[in-house]
């Protein structure tokens, strides 16, 4: 008799493809994680497929539900049925633990022939110890089985400056996915985070959200345009902040339009903006003798205009003066270092979130790229100065991601600074965590520096092999597995973690009621 | 109807006589200005003093301005400050308040709940409605502000004044001012004026539901950064408003202070003699005959030590010239060869030795007690040294020659060597 419940028995196959025989009575699902023990270490391995055995050929057992179902004989059944009929299991060695000195290691063997299998337990993953500063996803799950005394911890510092993906497509967990994320990143000052928030979902203007944990008031900062909730901040940037740069590989200007804009800027520096929106077109197109103005036509000038006026909503009053209709960009003295105080809420390691629902995509990513800019400056500056070490990793959390790192912008436009923070940032622990329903149009390069994965339920099979392609471990055989996550459900891959760990991430509302004991009312003393 | 505001006064704060002078001066401007102007109240949103129990000068001239201010029937309402403020009412503010000559306008009950309502305060012949919350270090403000019941606040009606003491992010315009600033959305809406203290600009602003936010800014200076900005031409005053039921005018009215000169020197890649004689060319440029003289050196030195930048020649040149007085800001002064790095640790000492380590390398001398590991312990001994408070019942005289003698013993040097 063994002293655990086994489960199955390898009876056959070969490395990553290894068969067992289950035993009748148990329940294996796909992604189920088994325990093979050995001397002084013991494999984790995962069931990726099912299928049917049986000891009688198959035209005998169609003939025998032949004789069952079409002569009606009711009492017809196999003679010892749970030896003769059975289910075989198709698993994959995941990771080699070595027992004592709590080692993880990639397998490279078979588990011993024959031997017999049992579903993991809490007892097997003492390695995944809670390590300082790190971030939690989840707890293990085994199939749909989630084992709650298993939390996944990932390395903060690490997972955040080689870039986290997120793929999933809509309705599968994924805005709960990065609110449980930052809200262990509120823990700490130890990642800042600039959040560009498209949906406004995860403060929790209504209902639960971030502003409910406990250090909020100082590691959160929440931006919104119009009519800010106590204590929130108004979202205004002065145009002053933006250059011409910041349109790059975001808006599609001809060369002739970046040419007025950039004449704009040589001109009036920091004011270009209003003063292009001021300029009439026509005169300046007709004026051709003045040197200054001469270099486009009242046509580029008017697309100019157009195109600025569109993408920021900008008006113009009686008097002149230029706003914006959604009130996030002010020509007067308004939001004048709202872009410095965010950077440096960042490099103290806050959690930024602004609300940009009002905002169209592109001005969205205007906002971003001003921002993300001047993060990646200071950054480098910091590294050059050798300070680097002492400032938090930053990451930008981006949806739709391909919008500023898909392939058809990154060819046809010059880089911006998601991409440049995709290629280079890590240099600078700077990150993106980027989310995403498409990851097949994010270009390879990219992908595959995106070093730790969490990836979520897809039906759609071209983004699973994508997504499968740039894994930061062996996912071949995970297409079905990934196919039938349920919503919650993820699977991690990532250079940080031993092997590809599938967990299930509880429901954010669960943690904050966990977590926010409600503080006892005391009386203020007021002077 | 009209009422003045004014704020960040920092009665007290000028060390030198002649400025003191002119801090007087100033604030008696200012309260004869509001007598002059006929005003119905004035408003002080706190920073009147710059302690909150400054020197019995200050106190002085501050209770003959403000009994002068009461006898002409003109109430002020205040709120503390950051610098004026006392959680215990023992500031000199509370004692202008028992006299009748000021009053403070937070009147605040805190419920079970940990809430906090405010009453207002009507003015007896405007009828204007007044409250407000006192001023803190700013964490503690925004804990105030969170728990305000504001509804009580915003549904009332009449004309609304709303004191407070603190920077508004919303407001900022330069970088440059400290961290401490809180969201506009804090305050309660709806009010017809905002009378704000703390930031020294002049500032006036218009948001929705939130009519004018005004700050009047200093009337003098209340931090040495306000001399330089006086210089450059930094206009300073109170603020005038009329109205009625609702705000008819916001009026900056400029108070003259003084004259300055300011001598500003660029010290981008360059080296300690070429600074020392710009500033020694620039002196002899100005007249500095009964003028504020200020001078600036900022900027990254290619070689050499700050110390060596010598301001001491001029200041005397200066000071034989009949200036006021002169005040030197080299505190944005930096050299590639030698510059300071913050260090970390998880107390004072341990910073304290990590600043000391991670720096002692950048320099080189002569001596090699001064380098390296005894470099680092001669320079903590110092330190330790220099930090010994005056005992009590001892005297400056007996204070600093006790200090000097035991940091020239741990430098072993001889008294009499200089």
């Amino acid at each position: 008799m063994e002293d655990f419940q086994v489960v199955g028995q390898v009876v056959g196959g070969k490395f990553g493809d290894i068969v067992i025989r289950q035993k009748s009575g148990t329940n294996i699902e796909i992604g189920d994680l088994m325990v093979s023990e050995e001397n002084g270490s013991f494999l984790i391995l995962q069931v990726f497929a099912l299928e049917y055995g049986s000891q009688i050929q198959d035209r005998m057992q169609q003939m025998m539900s032949g004789v069952n179902m079409e002569q009606g004989i009711v009492d017809a059944s196999f003679y010892e049925p749970e030896f003769v009929n059975y289910v075989l299991a198709r698993i994959k060695p995941l990771a080699r633990v070595f027992k004592e000195r709590g080692e993880v290691k990639i397998p490279k063997s078979l588990p011993s022939f024959f031997n017999k299998l049992r579903l993991i337990s809490q007892d097997d993953l003492k390695f995944l110890q809670k390590e300082k500063d790190s971030i939690f996803v989840g707890h293990i799950r085994s199939g749909s089985k989630v084992i709650k005394e298993a939390e996944v911890w990932l390395p903060a510092e690490d997972i955040f400056s080689h870039h986290v993906l997120i793929p999933a497509t809509t309705g599968r967990g994924k805005s709960n996915l990065v609110k449980t994320i930052l809200w262990h990143v509120l823990d700490t000052n130890k990642v800042g985070a600039l959040v560009l928030d498209a949906h406004d979902e995860y403060f929790g203007r209504v209902g639960i959200g971030l502003k409910d944990h406990l250090r909020s008031r100082e590691n959160l900062v929440y931006y919104t345009p119009a009519n800010p909730p106590v204590g929130a901040n108004r979202l205004t940037i002065n145009l002053q902040s933006v250059r011409p740069e910041h349109f790059e590989g975001i808006v599609d200007f001809s060369d002739a339009q970046f040419q007025a804009i950039r004449m704009a800027y040589r001109q009036h520096r920091k004011n270009w903006i209003r003063e292009l929106m001021l300029t009439d077109a026509v005169q300046a197109g007709m004026e051709s003798s003045s040197p200054s103005k001469s270099d486009f036509t009242a046509a580029t000038m008017m697309v100019v205009q157009r195109k600025l006026r569109l993408l920021l909503s900008l008006e113009k009053d009686e008097e002149g003066v230029v706003y914006s209709r959604h009130e996030v960009f002010d020509s007067t003295t308004k939001g004048l270092t709202t872009v410095e105080d965010i950077v440096r809420d960042i490099e103290s390691g806050k959690v930024v979130v602004l609300d940009t629902s009002r905002l169209g995509d592109e001005a969205e990513l205007i906002v971003g790229n001003i921002i993300a800019s001047k993060l990646l400056q200071k950054y480098k500056d910091a590294k050059a100065s050798g300070e680097i070490d002492r400032k938090p990793v930053a990451t930008i959390v981006i949806e739709e991601a391909p919008r500023v790192i898909g392939e058809d912008v990154l060819t046809s436009k010059n880089d911006n600074i998601y991409a440049t923070i995709a290629k280079e940032g890590r240099k600078f622990k700077v990150g993106l965590t980027a989310i995403t329903q498409l990851s097949s149009v994010i270009p390879r390069t990219i992908l595959a520096n995106m070093n730790t994965k969490i990836i979520l339920g897809n039906e759609m099979k071209q983004e699973r092999e994508a997504i499968i392609a740039s894994a930061s471990q062996d996912l071949s055989e995970d297409d079905k597995n990934i196919a039938s996550l349920d919503k919650g459900e993820a699977i991690i891959t990532s250079i940080f973690v031993p092997f590809a760990m599938p967990i299930k991430v509880p429901l954010f509302e669960d943690i904050v009621r966990e977590k926010t004991k409600t503080e006892s009312a005391q009386k203020t003393k007021v002077f | 109807m009209k009422f003045a505001h004014l704020s960040d006064i920092h009665l007290g704060f000028q060390k030198n006589e002649p400025l003191q002078k002119i801090e007087q001066q100033v604030f008696e401007n200012a309260m004869e200005k509001c007598i002059s102007l006929n005003v119905d109240f004035i408003l002080i949103p706190g920073d009147m003093f710059h302690v909150n129990i400054p020197e019995m000068r200050v106190q002085k001239y501050a209770f003959a301005m403000f009994r002068k201010i009461h006898d002409a029937g003109i109430p002020v309402y205040v709120v503390y400050g950051s610098h004026d403020f006392s959680p215990v009412s023992n500031s000199v503010i509370d004692l202008l308040v028992e006299t009748g000559y000021l009053t403070k306008v937070t009147r605040a009950t805190s419920k079970e709940d940990g809430s906090i309502s405010l009453e207002f305060i009507v003015d007896k012949n405007t009828g204007a409605k007044i409250t407000g919350l006192s001023g803190l270090k700013v964490g503690k403000d925004v804990e105030w502000y969170e728990k305000l019941e504001r509804t009580s606040l915003e549904d009332e009606s009449g004309f609304k004044i709303f004191l407070f003491h603190g920077g508004i992010a919303d407001m900022k315009t330069d970088s440059g001012m400290d961290g401490d600033q809180m969201p506009l959305s804090l305050l309660p809406k709806n009010f017809e004026y905002y009378a704000g203290g703390h930031m020294h600009k002049f500032n006036h602003q218009k948001f929705t539901d939130y009519e004018h936010v005004v700050y009047p800014g200093t009337p003098f200076a209340g931090y040495h950064q306000d001399l330089e900005e006086n210089a450059k031409g930094q206009k300073r005053g109170l603020v005038l408003v009329e109205f009625e039921d609702k705000v008819k005018s916001v009026e900056f009215i400029e108070l003259e202070n003084t004259q300055y000169e300011i001598i500003e020197v660029d010290a981008n890649n360059r080296r300690a003699e070429s600074i020392n004689s710009e500033l020694v060319e620039k002196t002899k440029e100005i007249d500095a005959a009964n003028k504020v003289v200020i001078i600036k050196v900022a900027g990254e030195m290619i070689s050499g030590k700050t110390a060596d930048v010598d301001i001491s020649l001029i200041r005397d040149k200066l000071n034989d010239s009949g200036s006021l007085v002169v005040n030197i800001a080299k505190n944005q002064l930096k050299s590639k060869e030698y510059s300071i790095t913050e260090a970390k640790g998880s107390n004072k000492e341990e910073v304290e030795t990590n600043v000391i380590a991670e720096n002692i390398g950048q320099l080189r001398f002569e001596q090699s007690i001064l380098n390296g590991e005894s470099g680092i312990k001669l320079a903590k001994r110092i330190l330790e040294e220099l930090s010994q408070g005056q005992l009590a019942n001892e005297k400056k005289n007996d204070y600093i020659p006790r200090v000097r003698d035991s940091v020239l013993a741990i430098l072993g040097v001889n008294k009499d060597d200089s």
